[in-house]
Parts: structure tokens; C-alpha cells; sequence
């Protein structure tokens, strides 16, 4: 048995809303949770179980409201918005379930938006666009507005968008929600690439052809916001 | 370049993109915004260019210009007033004048009326008159009139009128001098001949006149002899060149500050405008600043963004308004507030203004417009700024 280093690392975890209120919502309890460097991790569960909440604070959008949560080795407990957003983007890549493209810009443009606020400029922002554009097939759109190409193209600007800073992990949340079968397996063949390239990839989803791919390593699921199966790494 | 500057750019080159992208929803605020610096300037513009033109014109005026005043109203001077000048030292020449003003009861127009006895031979007044010469001495009859009283009276090419004296027998005249269209503002509805004339036109007595002309050989002695005069001449009226300037500045000034508050009421419902449309921003909106912060965008930048849009949407309103409250000025001679400034006048001068603006003119529309519009955005961009960012999830 080979034990590998946990990429995120979440002890006793507890996440409320609107805290200390009438409308407080208990969305996460006592979650225990390990995902090692280079596993491709499903978080499953129905709607409202608290899968989107855990993928959030996986994603350092905000921090646990108890218990210790660690991010690449980065404790995120106390630590402060503007600090979370900058160890967010030097971090992690989102994925997002509509993709959450801006329909006004060109694919190029959607591509660096995480860079625009880290001061990269122009140049550099083009030379690292442009491979993942040529990786993705898509560098022949680049100056398309977003709104004028097709559904699998807007999936691969999302992803190339995520890869844009190299971030060690990439967080999607039902990427095959709204996509045909053909489409989903082709997104899931990018995110095996990527587990491939070194990234650990943590994704929500209760799509079939997802939990059931042979490179999805665990399924964690989630009921009621604690982990009901599957949190701690096994080899 | 520095990272920091570089982000600023790249912020600044993302809120101009979105701002082209969202033309058709700015483009009414910054229409109106213009329509709002463009009033304002040009009431600035109008003031400040009708300031330089009086000045400009004003080099005619004689240094000291001395009235009799009796009971609070203006009276004739007589010859001794005269005389009593000659103790005064260091004027260089004295000229009496008539003026007073003649109702043309068939066009309803007043017209102003100067008598003078001086020859007028110095380029300076030469160069005032587009045609014709100036009233010779001893020559009866002979007037030089402005442009708009010669449009009045409907002369043509003909050079004899005539006008009724206070008795209705008339007063034969003839033209000989049109004055400059330049010069309209003040001397559109004049009418200048010789003392005589004027003193017949109006039935004045033989040694009378209305004012006195007087020249001072050292500038700096001209409050000095004004002070002089006064004592000289009892119950007089002594009016410098400079108090002239000035009574201008501050005509224009007042008309254009009365102009000025009633346009602050529009620049204030801009504002509400630009604060209420602030902060009903779309779900669109709401969406991008979600996707923006997802991806790593601080609150901070964010706000800067907003920032920089609204900065944008200013500079470029406030350009178009200066630059058409100039274009208002310098090609249509403010035809828009002509009768705001000179509506006084029965004869509406129809002059050239010179057009003038100085730098803080320009900084002074800035801070009533430019900036109260930026700082009723900031609200509305704060609360667009702090968007969660996992709304979008």
C-alpha cells in the first residue's frame, strides 16, 4: 500500500449560513476529508446535500466555520478574504456547471481573465493562452466572441481557462450536467489528461458516466452535509 | 513595467472593453451627461469669452469718464465744469460728449446716440469702422452708425434719414461710416456725430453736455485723479475704465452664475440618475462580478473597475460637452444663451465673441460635474463589488 500526500486536508469541518440567525443553514457537519496529489475525487449526493458548499471550501472561497481545512498545505481557517482569493487563483481552477463563459468576450479573453488582476501583461498573457488554445483545439476560435461558437467549444475554453495559472488542482462542479453523452466523455477525457499532467481534480456530479469512470479514483458520498462513505484516502 | 501598474492597466483595458460591450445601456447616461457639461460650459465659455471681448473692446474708453448727478439722476454738465478741471494736474486731454438714447417709434428699437467734438483721427478708432470716416469737425449732419441700427432703419445703399427732436420737427443726417461687426456689443445700436448734432437732436442747451472724457497721461495716477476730479466737481459721478471692466465681469458673471444654479438642478437629477441606475445593476451584472471574483478578481479589484468605467464614461461626456459648448461658441457665437446674456437690449447685437477659455474654467466644470458623478457611483460600485463569489456556483 502506497500512502500518498494529501493535496486537501479537511478535519471536523463545520459550514453555517447566515450564522447566529433566524435563516442559519447547517451546510457542511463534521466533515473529515482527504484528497491525495493526482486522484480524481466525485463528491455525490442529491441536491442541497452540501456538495457545492464543500467543493466552495475546497476551493478556498471561504473558510470552514470550525474544525481545520488545509489547501495544498495552506491552512485556510482565519485566513482573511483578500487572502483566500489570492491563494484561490494561484491555486485552483474552477470549472463551472454552465461554464460561466462571458458571452461579450472572445475566447482569447475568456482564457486570461485570472490573469488581468495578477499584473501579467499582454504578451505573456497571449504566450501562455496559446498552447492551452492549440491543446485544446480551439486556438483557430480565439478571437470568436464566446456567444458565436459551440457548446463543446465553450467546454474547453472553461477548461483552458481553469489551467490558465497552472493551479494544482482543478474544482468542477457538474461539468456533464447539461452535456450529451459524447460531450461528457470527451470532457472526461480532458480531466483524465489532466490527472495525467500531475493535477488532482475534485468534481461534483451524480451522472453515471461519471462516478463509474474506471480514472475516477474514490466517490465520496454526501448526505445532509456530512460524508456518508468514502472520505479518507485508501492507496 | 511594475505589476501593480500593469494591473491597473489590465483593469482599465477590461472596463473599457465592457463598457464598449454595454454601449447601448450607457450610451443614454453619457448623452445626458453631455447634454448636462455642455450647458454648463457653455454658460462658462459664454461669461468668460463675453468678459474678454468687453475687455478687448473696452481699450476705447476714455480713462475717466465724469457725470453730473443731482438728486440721484444724471443732469447736463455745463461749460464751468469744464474750468474747474484745469486745476487738476496730470490730465492729458479733456472731451465732452452727449449721449442719451432715441426711440425709433416705428421699429420700437432705442438706439444710443453719441455726440462727440473730437476729430477722430488715431488708427485705433479708424480701425473700428468698416466704411466711411469719422464726423469732421464743423461737418453738420454727418453720422457713423452701428450695423444693427443700420439694418433698423432700413437704409440700404441710401445715406440720408432723418430724426425727430423732442418737438417732432426732424433733424436731417446723413451716414458717413458703418462701425465694425466686430465691435457689435458695443456699438451695435449707436449712433455717433457730432456734439452739435447731438445737442440739437436732443434740444439741449449751447454750453451743455452729458459727460466729460478724460484722459490721464500716467495710468497708475488714474484713481488719484479720479479721486481729484471728484472734489473739483461737485456731486459728480467719476467713473474709471477699470470700474467699466468691471461692471462688465460682473454682469456676465451674475448671468452666468444665475444660468449656472439653474443648471445645477439638472446636474443633480444626472447624478440621482447615474447613482440609481448604479445600483440597479442586472442579474447580468451581478453574474460577471460573481465569475470575475470566482476566478480570483479581489472586492478591491472589482471596484477599481467600476471605477475606471465610470472614470471613462466621465472623461469622455465631459470632452464631448466641453468640446461642443467650444464648437457652441467659436462657430454659432452661443446663439443658444445670446439672450440670457445680452436679452436686455431692444437690438440684439449681433457681434463676433471672442472665444476664451482659461484652465480654470475647465477645472471648475470639472469639479461640479465630472466629479459628483464619479462620487455617486462609488455606492453602487461598492455594492456590485461584494457580489459573493460563489453565487455563481
Amino acid at each position: 500500500m502506497t500512502i500518498k500526500i494529501p493535496q486537501i486536508e479537511l478535519s471536523e469541518v463545520h459550514k453555517f449560513y447566515n450564522q447566529g440567525q433566524d435563516n442559519e443553514v447547517h451546510a457542511l457537519k463534521e466533515i473529515n476529508l482527504q484528497v491525495a496529489e493526482g486522484e480524481i475525487v466525485c463528491l455525490r449526493g442529491p441536491s442541497g446535500s452540501g456538495k457545492t458548499t464543500l467543493l466552495c471550501l475546497m476551493g478556498c472561497v471561504f473558510g470552514p466555520s470550525s474544525g481545520r481545512a488545509a489547501v495544498g498545505g495552506q491552512q485556510l481557517q482565519r485566513m482573511p478574504d483578500e487572502y483566500l482569493t489570492r491563494y484561490r487563483r494561484e491555486t485552483i481552477g474552477f470549472i463551472f456547471q454552465h461554464f460561466n463563459i462571458l458571452p461579450e468576450l472572445s475566447v482569447e479573453q475568456n482564457i486570461v481573465l485570472p490573469l488581468l488582476p495578477l499584473g501579467i501583461s499582454p504578451k505573456e498573457r497571449q504566450q501562455r493562452a496559446e498552447p492551452l488554445m492549440e491543446r485544446f483545439g480551439i486556438e483557430h476560435r480565439k478571437l470568436f466572441k464566446a456567444s458565436q461558437i459551440s457548446g463543446g467549444e465553450l467546454q474547453r475554453v472553461a477548461i483552458a481557462r481553469a489551467l490558465i495559472n497552472n493551479p494544482p488542482i482543478i474544482l468542477a462542479d457538474e461539468p456533464t450536467a447539461h452535456l450529451d453523452s459524447s460531450r461528457s466523455n470527451e470532457l472526461m477525457d480532458h480531466l483524465v489528461t489532466l490527472r495525467r499532467d500531475g493535477k488532482t481534480i475534485v468534481l461534483t456530479s451524480h451522472d453515471p458516466l461519471v462516478t463509474e469512470h474506471p480514472e475516477v479514483t474514490r466517490v465520496i458520498d454526501i448526505q445532509d452535509g456530512r460524508i456518508s462513505c468514502g472520505g479518507s484516502i485508501c492507496s | 513595467m511594475n505589476k501593480s501598474i500593469q494591473q491597473q492597466l489590465n483593469i482599465l483595458d477590461y472596463g473599457l472593453h465592457s463598457l464598449w460591450q454595454k454601449k447601448g445601456r450607457n450610451f443614454c447616461v453619457f448623452l445626458i451627461f453631455s447634454g448636462v457639461i455642455f450647458l454648463l460650459a457653455s454658460f462658462q465659455f459664454m461669461s468668460a469669452s463675453l468678459t474678454r471681448t468687453a475687455e478687448l473692446l473696452l481699450v476705447t474708453v476714455p480713462d475717466i469718464t465724469v457725470q453730473q448727478l443731482s438728486a440721484g439722476r444724471q443732469v447736463p454738465l455745463s461749460a464751468k465744469s469744464l474750468g474747474k478741471l484745469d486745476t487738476v494736474f496730470g490730465i492729458s486731454s479733456i472731451r465732452p460728449r452727449i449721449w442719451g438714447y432715441y426711440f425709433d417709434e416705428s421699429n420700437g428699437a432705442n438706439y444710443t446716440v453719441i455726440g462727440s467734438s473730437a476729430p477722430a483721427t488715431d488708427d485705433l478708432l479708424d480701425s473700428l469702422l468698416i466704411a466711411g470716416s469719422y464726423p469732421q469737425a464743423g461737418e453738420q449732419g454727418a453720422v457713423v452708425l452701428g450695423s444693427a441700427v443700420l439694418d433698423n432703419l432700413g437704409l440700404g445703399d441710401r445715406k440720408s434719414f432723418s430724426l425727430f427732436r423732442p418737438d417732432l420737427t426732424q433733424v436731417a443726417l446723413h451716414r458717413v461710416g458703418v462701425f465694425q461687426q466686430s465691435i457689435n456689443l458695443l456699438t451695435a445700436d449707436l449712433m455717433l456725430m457730432s456734439l452739435e448734432d447731438a445737442r440739437d437732436l436732443f434740444a439741449m442747451g449751447h454750453d451743455e453736455f452729458t459727460d466729460l472724457l478724460v484722459q490721464v497721461a500716467n495710468p497708475t495716477e488714474i484713481p488719484t485723479i479720479a479721486s481729484k476730479i471728484a472734489d473739483a466737481i461737485p456731486g459728480s459721478r467719476v467713473v474709471t475704465a477699470e470700474q467699466i471692466r468691471k461692471t462688465y465681469e460682473a454682469v456676465f458673471s451674475f448671468r452666468s452664475g444665475f444660468g449656472a444654479a439653474c443648471l445645477l438642478a439638472s446636474l443633480a437629477a444626472f447624478v440621482i440618475l447615474a447613482f440609481d441606475k448604479g445600483l440597479g445593476f442586472s442579474r447580468e451584472d451581478q453574474q460577471e462580478v460573481g465569475i470575475l471574483k470566482m476566478l480570483g478578481w479581489q472586492t478591491g479589484d472589482i471596484m477599481r473597475l467600476r471605477f475606471y468605467e465610470s472614470l471613462a464614461t466621465a472623461a469622455c461626456a465631459f470632452g464631448l460637452g466641453i468640446s461642443l459648448a467650444w464648437a457652441h461658441i467659436l462657430f454659432f457665437d452661443g446663439g443658444l444663451f445670446r439672450s440670457v446674456f445680452l436679452g436686455w437690449s431692444v437690438l440684439r447685437p449681433t457681434f463676433d465673441i471672442v472665444p476664451y477659455i482659461q484652465g480654470r474654467d475647465i477645472l471648475l466644470l470639472f469639479a461640479f460635474s465630472a466629479l459628483p458623478y464619479l462620487a455617486a457611483t462609488i455606492i453602487p460600485a461598492w455594492r456590485a463589488s461584494i457580489v459573493r463569489a460563489d453565487s455563481v456556483v
